[in-house]
């Protein structure tokens, strides 16, 4: 019985780090644009078919997996320079609702052009040898999983320190906080922006990249994640980071958790916690950059 | 340009009304759903548009709606489908009531959205547990109601009483809620949108007035997911996700926010969308993202925003379209 929780648990902090991974550049997103990029899951999807191109089913070896996520990295970031430029810098004078409308119309247009591109079809991908085996510590861990918890983990320390330690970080707080002042004392207000949505880009191509292999890969791939991305991103306090890590780790807890204590009713966990959560701390948990 | 308005929208109806005339049985088809998508998506713009508030989960009180009809007829208790659809109305109107007084006390702006959604998607994940509602395949083949009404039967298994039924329950709903903005009511909650603190002020019940909108617009959605029971025949819980809460959304946004008729307009919009691009496997998405996209660079007001503009600068007359 123990070892069953415990190894709830280790699933657990797995999808945890495997929504973070998503919700870090979400939560980036809308730090600096005040928007809700729906189109995030749909970047995150062409992200891991681009991996999946690079490498085909099973990568050969450890390096060539993870340069395929630098790639898609890469070029989801680039797709993001576009987006920016064409999209989301115009959007500065349009009503709320309008950039949230904008970000669906990304969102289809980019799951649209992917069904033409890539087709219908559900690919089995398969992670690289070097992290593909089991260990028996009492229960099987997954090189992989543990691989998923590693990536969350440097995510989350590269973007703490990078934001909070280092003039780059604090450059993009500033413009976050405050555009006009930001304007004022001479920061480039829309290359910081731009500079950042890339970031955020980039974190969704990454993501795809990572966790391609966590499970088949499909066109649904954006919404399976987005929508628990979402909630981690409402609890830990709009555009922080510390706290959508913090709420990605509590809403894997709880969708793994749930298939063991309440395994007759699947899925329900993380929306009646989401709901909960909400009601008690409509703020989220570290409302730092929402304001 | 208000005469203008009058004559499209008396062209329109008159469009819906010789439909199965003029086309051939897909587009009635068609038609009947964009009705049926018609009052839904003016029954969340009564939320957006006059009181101010952005729900993410409307498709909840549609799913409401739909289920109980669905079940109703399913089962074939011979309950008149009249009466179903009241039901219906109370039912959505009950759960959007306990809705609203929860989740509006402590929540507003994106908190709200973000709460309408996950009750709507808990609602989706209780469905699929249920074998009473038919889990993740939904209650297909329902089968069409007959009604007595003591002078003529309505047989709704006849294509034409069908879409007679529909477009009649549908303007009926349409009908209401235009008075509904234009009376009393909808002139507070334009007041609570447009400024809460002032509005209550003036003495108006801000918390209240809130309520009652949510509560009525959860009553008119689930009116609108009646009818899809005896014209769809089929009913399953993507009617009830967080794609079919965006529906309305994308529809008041294209046709214009803040226009009565804007939703109107965003949905035949859609609908002529998806119609043309159906057999182009991922086209129609694409298409229908440009347009989106295109709409909010190039006329953020929307379609009847972008026609107002219009006829403001060439005439200079009195704006047209109704807000």
């Amino acid at each position: 019985m123990t070892t069953l929780y415990l190894y709830a648990v280790f699933n657990g902090v797995v999808l945890g780090m495997a929504i973070f991974l998503v919700a870090a550049g979400l939560t980036l997103a809308f730090g600096i644009m005040k928007i809700f990029n729906f189109a995030h899951g749909a970047f995150f999807m062409i992200g891991a078919y681009i991996a999946h191109a690079v490498t085909g089913q099973e990568a050969s070896s450890l390096p060539l997996f993870l340069g395929a996520a630098l790639v898609a990295a890469l070029a989801v970031g680039g797709i993001g320079i576009l987006t920016d430029l064409a999209i989301f810098r115009r959007l500065g004078n349009v009503p709320h609702e309008y950039t949230l409308m904008a970000a669906f119309g990304i969102m289809l247009f980019c799951t649209g052009a992917a069904r033409i591109a890539f087709g219908q079809s559900v690919h089995a991908i398969y992670p690289p040898e070097a992290i593909g085996g089991f260990s028996n510590v009492g229960f099987l861990v997954s090189h992989y999983g543990l691989f998923i918890i590693a990536s969350g983990v440097v995510v989350f320390l590269v973007l703490e320190i990078g934001l909070n330690r280092i003039w780059f970080g604090k450059m993009i707080f500033a413009v976050a906080r405050d555009p006009w002042m930001a304007d004022v004392i001479g920061l480039r207000v829309q290359r910081l922006k731009l500079a950042s949505v890339a970031i955020s880009f980039a974190l969704a191509g990454l993501a795809g990249g990572i966790l391609v292999a966590n499970q088949s890969l499909s066109l649904d791939l954006g919404h399976s994640y987005l929508l628990l991305a979402f909630c981690a991103v409402i609890v830990g306090g709009l555009g922080s980071i510390k706290g959508a890590f913090i709420a990605s780790l509590i809403f894997g807890l709880a969708e793994s958790l749930n298939s063991v204590v309440l395994p007759t009713m699947p899925g329900i966990g993380s929306y009646a916690l989401l709901i909960v959560l909400v009601l008690i701390r409509p703020q989220g948990i570290y409302p730092e950059l929402s304001q | 340009m208000n005469r203008i308005a009058q004559i499209a929208l008396l062209l329109l109806l008159a469009a819906f009304l010789f439909a199965p005339f003029l086309v051939n049985p897909g587009l009635v088809f068609i038609a009947g759903f964009a009705l049926i998508q018609i009052v839904f998506a003016l029954s969340w713009n009564l939320l957006f548009s006059y009181a101010g508030l952005i729900s993410f989960g409307h498709a909840a009180f549609f799913g409401v709606g739909a289920y109980i009809s669905a079940v109703v007829l399913r089962d074939g208790h011979g309950i008149h489908f009249v009466l179903v659809i009241l039901i219906c109305a109370v039912a959505g109107a009950v759960a959007a009531l306990l809705v609203a007084l929860v989740v509006l006390r402590r929540a507003s702006g994106v908190q709200f959205a973000v709460l309408t959604l996950a009750l709507s998607q808990l609602i989706v994940v209780l469905i699929g547990y249920s074998s009473l509602l038919g889990h993740d395949e939904g209650i297909a083949a329902i089968p069409r109601p007959v009604m007595e009404f003591g002078l003529f039967t309505l047989d709704l298994n006849r294509p034409l009483t069908n879409y007679y039924f529909v477009l009649a329950i549908c303007l009926l709903a349409v009908g209401l809620m235009w008075l509904l903005v234009k009376g009393h009511m909808g002139r507070a909650m334009q007041a609570v949108r447009i400024d809460a603190e002032r509005a209550a002020f003036i003495g108006i019940d801000v918390w209240r007035v809130r309520v009652v909108a949510f509560t009525i617009s959860g009553a008119f959605a689930a009116v609108a997911g009646a009818l899809l029971a005896p014209w769809g025949q089929i009913v399953t819980p993507d009617y009830v996700n967080w794609l079919q809460s965006a529906q309305p959304l994308f529809a008041a946004l294209l046709g214009g926010a803040g226009f009565f008729w804007g939703p109107v307009v965003g949905v035949l919009g859609l609908s002529g969308i998806n119609y043309l691009t159906r057999t182009f496997a991922g086209l129609s998405e694409v298409l229908v993202g440009a347009s989106l996209i295109l709409v909010v660079l190039l006329a953020p007001q929307g379609v009847l925003g972008a026609v107002r503009q219009f006829a403001r600068r060439r005439g200079g007359g009195n704006p047209g379209g109704r807000p």
